[in-house]
C-alpha cells in the first residue's frame, strides 16, 4: 500500500541517514523508521538506499476479496481511546477506527487517514496533509477539523490515564494542562499545521501508537463501543466483553481503499494458552494473538504457521538502591547488587523464563539492536565470587525478597531467578502481586522485576530508566559520573562517535550491578495456513483492513 | 404449612439481605475501591487521580448511603460537572438525566451497570444463567439416575460383593474433586500425549450448540463428584427398608425379588435421596466455577471469577443474590419435600 | 544414561519411600497385636475398608514427615536442561546428587516426584490443624446453643445458616485477597476465632476441677500461658519471644477455611445434643446439681465421640479438597509451594503436551481424600457397632 505521493521534498537528515545507513552505521530497519519520520514516504526511503520499491512492497500481499476469519484475542471493556492501556483494545476496533500513521513491520511509518506530512529543518513546525475523500461512517466528512479535535483531546492531560498527553507534551501547555493556543491550527480542510516550541522528532512515532486512534470531532472523550462511529470499512455488529466481538463489512459506506475480509470474529479465550490451543486444534479459530514461551513450538507442531518478530522488549530484575526493609537499606552497597548479578546465568533464565525465544542479554540494558551498542566482553556468572561478595558485605544470611507480577514469562522468568540464587547460596523468598496492584508501587519495591518495551535508542532508555531522580527510575540508582556521560552521549547525533560514551555507560552499569536483564525477548503468533498479512507486529497491532484468506 | 413457608421465606429475605450487605461491605473496603478504579481508569493512575475518579463516580459517598441505593430504598446519587453534564447512578445507556427515575435498586427490578462488561447486570446474569442451567440440565441427566441405580444396586443387597465394589466406587469419586478428575479426563481423553482424542478438552464451542464432543468431559468431571454422595445415601435408605418388616412379611409371602425391589422397597428408598440431590444444588455451584474455568464454558461460575477478580461490585452482588437464592430456594423445597414425603414428620 | 523404563522409575519410588515403608510396618504390627486393648482404634483393625483408609491416611502422614529424607532434589531447585523432562530423565551431565527426574520436571525444571512429596508436608501442616480449629469452634458454640436452647441458639443458628448460604468459592474469592489482607480483616478474624480453643479448654478444665481450686488453677494457667502466647504469635504475629508465627498467606487461608467448616460442626453438635440432653444420665446430673457446662463437656461431649471422630476423618478430607481448590484458583498461597492444588494449577496449562507434572500431584490428592474417606467409614461401621 505505498501509493502515497511523496511529499514535496526529503527531508536533509534523512539524506543523512542515508548515508549512515550505506556506510553500514544503521540498520536498514533503523534508518527507515527515522527517514519516515521525517515524512519521506517508504517508497523514498527505499529510493535513497538504492533499494527497490519492490522490496517495500514484499511485506504484505494482495489477498482475495471475501471470507471470515476468526482470532482469539481478548476482547476488554472499551474505554476513551486516549487511555487505552492494552493494544487489544484498539485491534478489536481496528476496523472501524484508524490512525493518522502506522507504522509497520519494517519500522517506516506510513500515513493512513493522511496521506503525507512534511518536517521542517529543526523539528519545530509538521505540516499534516490529510487523505482526500475520508468519510467517517455516520455520514460527514473527514476533515481538519477532526483533526485538530483529536490533538487537542490527546493533549488534555485532566482526562486521567490519558498516556497521549505525556507523548505530545510538545505541543501542551504547562500550566492549563491542555494544548497551547496555537499549537495545532487549521489551515485549509485538508491541511493541519503543527507549531511547537521546541524540537521534537517524536511527534510522528508518537501519533502511531495504539491510543492515537481518531475519533470523530464531536465524539472526543467517548467510549467508542457506544457509538461504533469511525472511518474504517467495518461496523461491530457484536461486542460483548471477555466473550467475543464480530466486524463485518459495512455495505454502506464508502472505504477509501481495498478491505477484503467480509467479516471478523474475535474470540477472547481467556489467558490460559492452553485453551488456545484447545480451540485452534478444534479449529475453531484462524489466528491466535500471541504465542508464548513453550507454545510457539506447539503451535508449530499443529501445523500452523509461525511469524517471529525480534524486539528490545526486555525483563530486568532490579533492586531499589534506596529501599528501607526493616530500617536498612540491603541494595545501598554495591556489593550485594554485584553478587547478585554474579550468582545468576543469564542464558538458564532465557531457557527456563522464556522458552529460550530470544537472545541473551548482557545487564547493561543496551542490546545489538541499538545502533550506539559497544561491545563489551559477555558477562560471566561467578556464584563463588556472588558468595565472597556477600560475606565481604557481611549480607550472606540476609534473606531477600524477590517480587514479581503474576503472569507468565516475568513470574517464570523471576522464579528461575529465585532458584538460581537459592543454588549460590542465597537465601530468597518469593512474592508475587497480581496485575492489579502490581503497578500501584513497581519503582518502589526493594527487589523485583520489571517488563520494559523497546526503544530505538539506548540512550533514551538509560535516561528514562537510570538517570537520577527520573520518575521511571526504578533502582533509584544516582551516580554523577553516569549522568555525566549520558547527558554527552545525548548531545551526539553521531552513533559512531556516541560509541565511545556509551562503552563507558554500560561499563557504569556492570559495576554497579545496577539490574540483572537476562535476555531480548522475541514475539511471535501464529496463524493457520491460508491466512494471509497476520504477521506478529512489533506493537502487537493487528488492522484488520490488510488480512485475507487464500483461496 | 402456610405459616412455615412464610415464616422461611421471611428469614430467606433477612439472610439474603445481611448476605449481600456483607459481599457490598467487603467489595467496598477502600483497597478494594482502588483496584475498582486502576481498572476502569488506567492501571498506572496516581492517588489523586484515583480519589478523583471515586469522587467522580459516586464511591465518596458513605457506604451505608450505597447500600440503601442499590437497594433501592434511598434515592440514587446525582451529580454535576463543571460543564453543566449531569452524571448518576440512575443514569447510563439511554437514560438520559431528565428521563431517569429517582430510585434505581434491585426493589425497581435495576440490578445495575457491571463495570468489567459495560453491560445491564441482569441481561449478563440472564445469558449466563442460561448457559450454566444447560449444564446443570445435563449433569443431572447423568448423576441423578445413575447415583440412585448404583446406590439401589448396592443397598438392595447388603454386604455383597456388588454392594462393597460399588460402594467403594462411591467413596473414590467423593474423594475426587472436580479439578482432579477434569485433569485425569483431559489428560485421557483430550489430549494429544494419549492420543485418544475421543472429546474435546475445550467447551467453549459448546455455547453455540452442545455436542457430544464437547460436552462430554464438563459434565461427566461434575456428575461423577456430586454422584458419590448421593449414591451413598440411596444405599443406606435401601438397605434400611430392605430391612423393614413389610419388605420381609412380603419375601416370605413369596414375592419375587425383582418385584419387592421395584414395587415394594423403590418408593420408599428414594425419600432421602431427594432432600440430598436438592441440597446438592449449593455444592454444585462451587463445581460449577471449577468446571466452567477448566472447560472454558463461560458461564454464571465464570461470571462470578471475573466480577470478582475485578472487584465488579453490582455484578458480584446480583451473583450472590442468584447464589443465595438458589440455596435458601433449595433448602426449603427440601424440607417441604421432605414433609410431603414423610407422613411420619408433622410441622408445627 | 540412559532414560529409566517405568518398571525401573517405580522401583525406585519404592525405594524413596523405604522410611514410610519401615514406620507404616511397625506402626500396623505394633497395632494389630495389642488391638483389643486400643479401644476404638483397635476396633478398626476388624474392618478391611477402615485398615485400607488408615494404611492410605499414615502413608501420607509419614510421607509428611519424612519428607526430607524421601525427596531426591529440592523442590525449589531448578536444572536447566531439565524442563518439562520426562519422566525417568537421566541430569544432565556433570550434576552431583541424584541422577534422575524420577517424575520428571516441571515448567520451570523443577522435580515433579520431591513437589509432590513436599506438597503433602504443606497439605498436612494446614488440613488437620485447621479442622481441629473449627470444631473447637463448633464445639464450644454447638454446646450451648444446643443445650440452653432459647435466644442463644435462635441468633446463633441464624450466624451459622448466613455462613453456610454462602457459596464457598464466592466467599474465598471475597476474603483470600491481597487488597483484604491489606485491611487486616483476616487478622481480626483470626483474633476472634482463636480465641475458641483457649476458651474451650479453660472453661473445659474449670467444669472439672472447680472443686479443687488448687489443681483448677494449675491447669488453667498453663493453659492460659501457653495458649496466650500461642496466640499471640499466630494471630497477631507478634510472639515476645519470636519462636511462633504464621505467614500472612497462610493464616488468611486457615481462617478462611476455619470459617468455612465452623457452622457445620457446629449444627451437627447442636443437632447430638439437642438429642442427648433427654436422656436419663443427663437428668441425673441435673438433680445431682452438676453445672451446666461440666454436663456439656464431661457427660454430653463424651458421649458425642462417635460421630465427631467420624464427621472429623471426613472433614479433614474436605478440607484437604478447599484448600486444592484454593490453589487451584491461586489464591491465598505461596507462589512456588509444592501444595497439591496449585501444582495442579500449574500444571493443566501444559496438560495437552505435558501431563506428568499435573498427573502426580492429582492422585496423591485423591488418594489422601480417599483414605480419609475410607478411614471414616471404616470408623463409623465400627463405631456403630458398639
Amino acid at each position: 500500500m505505498s501509493s502515497t505521493n511523496p511529499g514535496t521534498g526529503i527531508h536533509h537528515a534523512a539524506r543523512m541517514f542515508a548515508t549512515e545507513h550505506l556506510a553500514g552505521q544503521m540498520s536498514r530497519r533503523e534508518f527507515l523508521s527515522r527517514a519516515t519520520a521525517l515524512g519521506v514516504t517508504s517508497a523514498a526511503a527505499y529510493g535513497l538506499i538504492g533499494a527497490t520499491p519492490v522490496q517495500a512492497q514484499s511485506e504484505r500481499v494482495v489477498p482475495p476479496m471475501g471470507g471470515t476469519l476468526r482470532i482469539e484475542m481478548q476482547v476488554l471493556a472499551q474505554k476513551d481511546p486516549r487511555t487505552y492501556d492494552f493494544t487489544q483494545l484498539y485491534n478489536a476496533l481496528s476496523g472501524v477506527l484508524e490512525p493518522l500513521v502506522e507504522v509497520r513491520r519494517d519500522g517506516s511509518f506510513a500515513g493512513l487517514l493522511l496521506e503525507s506530512w512534511e518536517v521542517n529543518d529543526d523539528a519545530t513546525e509538521y505540516v499534516l496533509n490529510l487523505r482526500p475523500n475520508v468519510a467517517w461512517n455516520n455520514g460527514d466528512a473527514f476533515t481538519a477539523e477532526d483533526v485538530v479535535a483529536n490533538f487537542a483531546g490527546w493533549c488534555d492531560s485532566s482526562v486521567e490515564g490519558n498516556s497521549m498527553a505525556s507523548r505530545l507534551a510538545a505541543l501542551t501547555d504547562e500550566t492549563t494542562g491542555k494544548i497551547r493556543d496555537g499549537a495545532a491550527t487549521i489551515v485549509d480542510p485538508l491541511t493541519v499545521k503543527l507549531t511547537l516550541l521546541t524540537s521534537d522528532i517524536t511527534i510522528i512515532p508518537s501519533i502511531t501508537e495504539y491510543p492515537a486512534v481518531v475519533q470523530h470531532r464531536d465524539l472526543i472523550g467517548t467510549v467508542p463501543s457506544d457509538h461504533f462511529v469511525g472511518t474504517g470499512a467495518y461496523r461491530m455488529a457484536e461486542y460483548v466483553v471477555g466473550v467475543g466481538a464480530v466486524l463485518e463489512k459495512n455495505p454502506d459506506h464508502p472505504y477509501w481503499r481495498d478491505a477484503y475480509l467480509d467479516r471478523i470474529e474475535f474470540v477472547d479465550l481467556g489467558t490460559d494458552p492452553a485453551a488456545v490451543v484447545a480451540a485452534a486444534e478444534a479449529e475453531d479459530i484462524d489466528m491466535n494473538y500471541d504465542s508464548v514461551g513453550e507454545f510457539v513450538e506447539i503451535f508449530t507442531a499443529i501445523g500452523w504457521e509461525p511469524s517471529e518478530i525480534a524486539t528490545s522488549s526486555t525483563v530486568v530484575i532490579r533492586t531499589n538502591q534506596e529501599a528501607e526493609v526493616d530500617g536498612v537499606k540491603p541494595y545501598a552497597d554495591v556489593r550485594v547488587r554485584r553478587a547478585l548479578a554474579l550468582a545468576v546465568d543469564n542464558s538458564v533464565l532465557l531457557e527456563l523464563g522464556y522458552a529460550g525465544l530470544g537472545i541473551v542479554a548482557n545487564n547493561q540494558h543496551v542490546g545489538p539492536m541499538h545502533p550506539e551498542h559497544a561491545e563489551l566482553p559477555p558477562f560471566e556468572p561467578n556464584p563463588e565470587e556472588a558468595r565472597r561478595l556477600l560475606e565481604e558485605a557481611g549480607m550472606l544470611d540476609y534473606e531477600h525478597e524477590l517480587i514479581s507480577i503474576d503472569d507468565d514469562y516475568r513470574r517464570n522468568t523471576t522464579d528461575a531467578m529465585a532458584a538460581q540464587l537459592r543454588d549460590a547460596g542465597i537465601k530468597v523468598t518469593r512474592k508475587i502481586i497480581p496485575g492489579t496492584t502490581f503497578w500501584n508501587d513497581w519503582t518502589k519495591y526493594p527487589f523485583s522485576s520489571t517488563n520494559w518495551n523497546g526503544r530505538p535508542l539506548a540512550v533514551q532508555l538509560l535516561a528514562l530508566a537510570y538517570r537520577t531522580g527520573e520518575a521511571w527510575n526504578e533502582t533509584a540508582f544516582s551516580n554523577a559520573e553516569f549522568d555525566e556521560t549520558l547527558a554527552k552521549a545525548m548531545a551526539i547525533a553521531d552513533h559512531d562517535k556516541r560509541r565511545e560514551h556509551m562503552r563507558r555507560l554500560q561499563e557504569i552499569m556492570i559495576e554497579e550491578g545496577v539490574v540483572v536483564q537476562p535476555y531480548w525477548r522475541s514475539l511471535y503468533r501464529h496463524v493457520r495456513p491460508g491466512v494471509l498479512n497476520g504477521e506478529r507486529h512489533q506493537g502487537d497491532i493487528v488492522n484488520v483492513h490488510y488480512l485475507g484468506l487464500a483461496e | 404449612m402456610a405459616f412455615f413457608i412464610l415464616r422461611r421465606v421471611g428469614v430467606m429475605l433477612l439472610t439474603s439481605l445481611c448476605l449481600t450487605f456483607i459481599v457490598f461491605f467487603l467489595t467496598n473496603l477502600e483497597p478494594n475501591l482502588e483496584k475498582l478504579a486502576k481498572t476502569q481508569g488506567n492501571a498506572r493512575m496516581t492517588d489523586a487521580e484515583v480519589t478523583s475518579w471515586l469522587d467522580r463516580n459516586g464511591y465518596a459517598q458513605p457506604m451505608v448511603l450505597r447500600y440503601g441505593e442499590w437497594l433501592g430504598v434511598l434515592p440514587g446519587w446525582t451529580r454535576e460537572a463543571e460543564d453543566g453534564t449531569v452524571t448518576g447512578r440512575c443514569i447510563h445507556g439511554t437514560v438520559t438525566a431528565e428521563t431517569a427515575p429517582r430510585f434505581c435498586g434491585i426493589l425497581q427490578l435495576d440490578f445495575g451497570q457491571s463495570t468489567v462488561f459495560r453491560e445491564e447486570v441482569s441481561s449478563i446474569i440472564g445469558t449466563r444463567l442460561g448457559l450454566t442451567g444447560i449444564l446443570m440440565f445435563w449433569v443431572m441427566v447423568v448423576m441423578v439416575p445413575s447415583a440412585l441405580i448404583i446406590g439401589v444396586l448396592a443397598g438392595m443387597r447388603e454386604g455383597s460383593r456388588t454392594d462393597r465394589a460399588l460402594s467403594t466406587f462411591s467413596i473414590a469419586t467423593t474423594a475426587t474433586p472436580e479439578y482432579v478428575s477434569g485433569v485425569i479426563f483431559i489428560t485421557v481423553f483430550a489430549s494429544s500425549a494419549v492420543g485418544l482424542k475421543w472429546f474435546k478438552g475445550s467447551a467453549a464451542s459448546a455455547m453455540d450448540g452442545v455436542t457430544f464432543e464437547n460436552f462430554t468431559l464438563p459434565v461427566l468431571t461434575m456428575a461423577l463428584y456430586g454422584m458419590g454422595y448421593i449414591a451413598r445415601m440411596t444405599r443406606a435408605s435401601m438397605a434400611e427398608v430392605m430391612t423393614a418388616q413389610y419388605i420381609r412379611t412380603a419375601r416370605l409371602k413369596g414375592v419375587s425379588f425383582p418385584n419387592i425391589v421395584v414395587k415394594h422397597a423403590l418408593r420408599n428408598a428414594l425419600i432421602a435421596p431427594f432432600t440430598v440431590i436438592m441440597l446438592q444444588f449449593p455444592w454444585l455451584l462451587t463445581g460449577v466455577v471449577i468446571v466452567e474455568t477448566l472447560f472454558n464454558y463461560k458461564g454464571f461460575g465464570w461470571t462470578l471469577v471475573q466480577a470478582a477478580s475485578n472487584n465488579d461490585i453490582e455484578l458480584l452482588l446480583s451473583c450472590s443474590v442468584v447464589a443465595v437464592f438458589v440455596v435458601l430456594v433449595t433448602q426449603l423445597i427440601s424440607d417441604i419435600g421432605y414433609v410431603y414425603l414423610n407422613p411420619r414428620i408433622r410441622m408445627a | 544414561m540412559d532414560p529409566l523404563s517405568w518398571g525401573a522409575i517405580l522401583a525406585q519410588m519404592l525405594l524413596q519411600f523405604t522410611p514410610v515403608w519401615i514406620a507404616l510396618a511397625v506402626t500396623l504390627g505394633i497395632s494389630r497385636a495389642y488391638k483389643r486393648r486400643l479401644g476404638l482404634y483397635g476396633k478398626l483393625y476388624d474392618s478391611g475398608i477402615g485398615i485400607a483408609g488408615f494404611t492410605l491416611v499414615m502413608f501420607w502422614v509419614y510421607t509428611a514427615v519424612f519428607a526430607n529424607m524421601i525427596i531426591t532434589h529440592e523442590p525449589l531447585t531448578v536444572i536447566s536442561g531439565m524442563k518439562n523432562a520426562l519422566p525417568g530423565s537421566p541430569m544432565p551431565d556433570g550434576h552431583e546428587g541424584y541422577g534422575y527426574y524420577l517424575l520428571g520436571g516441571d515448567n520451570l525444571a523443577r522435580d515433579v516426584f520431591s513437589r509432590m512429596v513436599m506438597g503433602a508436608r504443606e497439605v498436612l501442616k494446614i488440613a488437620p490443624a485447621a479442622t481441629l480449629f473449627a470444631f473447637m469452634v463448633g464445639i464450644t458454640l454447638g454446646l450451648p446453643a444446643g443445650y440452653f436452647g432459647g435466644f442463644l441458639d435462635t441468633a446463633l443458628s441464624f450466624i451459622a445458616n448466613l455462613v453456610l448460604a454462602f457459596p464457598v468459592i464466592l466467599l474465598f474469592y471475597l476474603l483470600v485477597t491481597p487488597e483484604i489482607v491489606a485491611t487486616g480483616i483476616p487478622t481480626y478474624m483470626a483474633a476472634v476465632l482463636f480465641l475458641f480453643p483457649i476458651a474451650f479448654l479453660v472453661v473445659l478444665w474449670n467444669a472439672r476441677f472447680f472443686t479443687q481450686p488448687m489443681v483448677r488453677n494449675i491447669y488453667v494457667g498453663l493453659t492460659l500461658a501457653l495458649g496466650l502466647w500461642l496466640y499471640s504469635g499466630l494471630a497477631f504475629n507478634a510472639d515476645p519471644l519470636g519462636v511462633v508465627s504464621m505467614p500472612p498467606n497462610v493464616l488468611i487461608v486457615f481462617v478462611s477455611v476455619v470459617f468455612v467448616n465452623a457452622p457445620t460442626v457446629f449444627r451437627i453438635v447442636r443437632g447430638i445434643v439437642l438429642d442427648i440432653k433427654t436422656r436419663d444420665y443427663v437428668a441425673a446430673g441435673q438433680t445431682r446439681g452438676e453445672g451446666p457446662w461440666y454436663i456439656m463437656l464431661w457427660e454430653i461431649l463424651p458421649n458425642a465421640r462417635g460421630p465427631l471422630i467420624v464427621d472429623f476423618c471426613l472433614r479433614i478430607g474436605y478440607t484437604t479438597i478447599l484448600l486444592g481448590t484454593l490453589g487451584f484458583f491461586g489464591l491465598g498461597v505461596s507462589p512456588e509451594s509444592p501444595d497439591w492444588g496449585s501444582t495442579i494449577n500449574e500444571g493443566r496449562r501444559l496438560l495437552s503436551i505435558y501431563p506428568h507434572p499435573a498427573l502426580p500431584p492429582a492422585f496423591a490428592l485423591m488418594s489422601l481424600v480417599l483414605g480419609l474417606n475410607l478411614l471414616a467409614d471404616g470408623l463409623r461401621e465400627e463405631s456403630l457397632k458398639d
